[in-house]
């Protein structure tokens, strides 16, 4: 009796040990359904890809540039893309003409930031803090992976070739407009403040730019990108104030006359 | 040497014992629907149940107590998710991880073979025959038909003839 009680028993075990790592394979392997972005869409298409959107983001907006401008962002990007340990991109910041706080990135690398948001920032750390966001969503391909979502890789890769322009205006509208799921929002933050603890600028430059949006009555789009999953933020503010910098960590402040910068913009 | 009582057949069995029996599975549909959130309320539910029919008859204990035990992992397995999914709530923002989903998929899963091995078992009841879990059967049987010769020795102390 015993000895069959104890045979049955380690059946048992045995169907549900079988069972639980089926279900963690088989999640697993849904799971990887993102990864599998690195060979259905490859780095090249991806950088034809923003050469596609930058067209047409040019087309639509007007560029600032002037030498207070292109200095602060020569600096800031420069200190944040040395914090990057190897990357598949070539960044490019670029300040658009518009009132809305908000900024968003393309496949390939380029990252857009409205000259709203630059007026509503109150240093280049901050600044510096939303495009370490950006350059995490960049990173970690949410763009292409938010795309794919929306449409079949066919039609994606078929805009590479001056496809439709109807459909990459819909891409591009996709991009700017709507917020990447929460998850993802998560992910660009944590890469965003150890990317500027390695950058030597003070995480909590993130948490309280989202502080200020969430503290000032806005007349602003809640589906701005860069407002992510508003009014849910408090939880992302909390893990960007929390983010434990190491002992040695000493920030370096930006040498920007950053009143300067945005007088420019205005 | 151990004794157990010979098994009713299913023409000794009574229709309210057989329903009786069969009710023990049924209810824990009902009660697992009821307490979804907490699974506990299944295994409190089933608990009641096999207290309150387990002295009918051998074959109503059999089958409760059957269902009783049978319940215990799923109800383990299901906690373990609800825990998690909290965990996952208030500490990481809702971050599913592949391991989460592999948990809540094996989860599902044994809930629903425990659901479709449970029904074949209320048919089984209903029909007055035995059906045995895997390993759970062993132990309800073990319950349910083993002679007490403890008790019957007590017994048999107490009742003395007159001469």
């Amino acid at each position: 009796m015993h000895k069959n009680l104890l045979k049955d028993f380690l059946v048992l075990l045995s169907l549900g040990g079988i069972l639980l790592v089926t279900g963690y394979f088989i999640s697993k392997k849904i799971w990887n359904a993102d990864v599998d972005l690195n060979i259905k869409i490859s780095f090249e298409q991806e950088n034809k890809l923003g050469e596609v959107f930058n067209e047409m983001i040019l087309n639509q907006y007007s560029v600032i540039e002037n030498n207070a401008v292109d200095s602060a962002l020569h600096i800031i990007s420069n200190r944040l893309t040395r914090g990057l340990d190897s990357t598949p991109y070539r960044y490019q910041f670029v300040i658009l003409k518009s009132k809305e706080i908000n900024a968003f990135t393309v496949p390939g690398g380029n990252i857009y930031v409205f000259s709203g948001l630059v007026d509503f920032t109150d240093s280049p750390e901050e600044l510096a803090a939303v495009l370490a966001h950006e350059i995490g969503h960049a990173e970690k391909r949410h763009v292409v992976s938010k795309l794919v979502k929306e449409l079949s890789i066919a039609a994606i890769l078929g805009s590479l070739s001056g496809g439709d322009p109807s459909l990459i205006a819909r891409l591009l509208k996709e991009i700017i407009g709507n917020s990447f799921d929460r998850e993802q929002e998560t992910e660009a933050d944590k890469f965003g403040l150890t990317l500027l603890e390695k950058a030597k600028i003070a995480p909590k430059n993130l948490a309280r730019f989202f502080e200020k949006l969430n503290s000032k009555d806005l007349d602003y789009n809640e589906n701005l990108e860069i407002l992510m999953t508003h009014p849910h933020n408090n939880k992302r503010i909390e893990n960007a104030r929390r983010y434990k910098v190491g002992n040695d960590f000493q920030a370096l402040p930006f040498d920007i006359n950053w009143e300067k910068v945005k007088m420019s913009i205005r | 040497m151990e004794e157990y009582y010979s098994l009713p057949q299913p023409e000794e069995i009574s229709e309210r014992e057989k329903e009786d029996a069969m009710g023990a599975y049924l209810m824990m549909f009902a009660a697992v629907a009821i307490g979804l959130p907490l699974p506990i309320i299944n295994l409190i539910a089933s608990f009641i149940y096999f207290y309150i029919n387990r002295k009918k008859s051998k074959f109503i204990h059999f089958h409760s107590l059957q269902s009783l035990l049978s319940q215990i992992p799923t109800t383990i397995i299901n906690w373990g998710l609800v825990v998690w999914s909290v965990t996952i709530f208030f500490k990481d923002d809702w971050k599913l991880t592949p391991e989460f989903w592999g948990y809540a998929i094996f989860a599902g899963s044994a809930t629903l073979l425990y659901f479709v091995y449970g029904l074949i078992a209320a048919y089984k009841a209903r029909q007055g025959k035995m059906y045995y879990f895997l390993f759970f059967g062993k132990i309800a049987y073990e319950a349910a038909f083993k002679v007490d010769t403890n008790s019957q020795k007590i017994v048999s102390e107490v009742n003395k003839p007159p001469f």
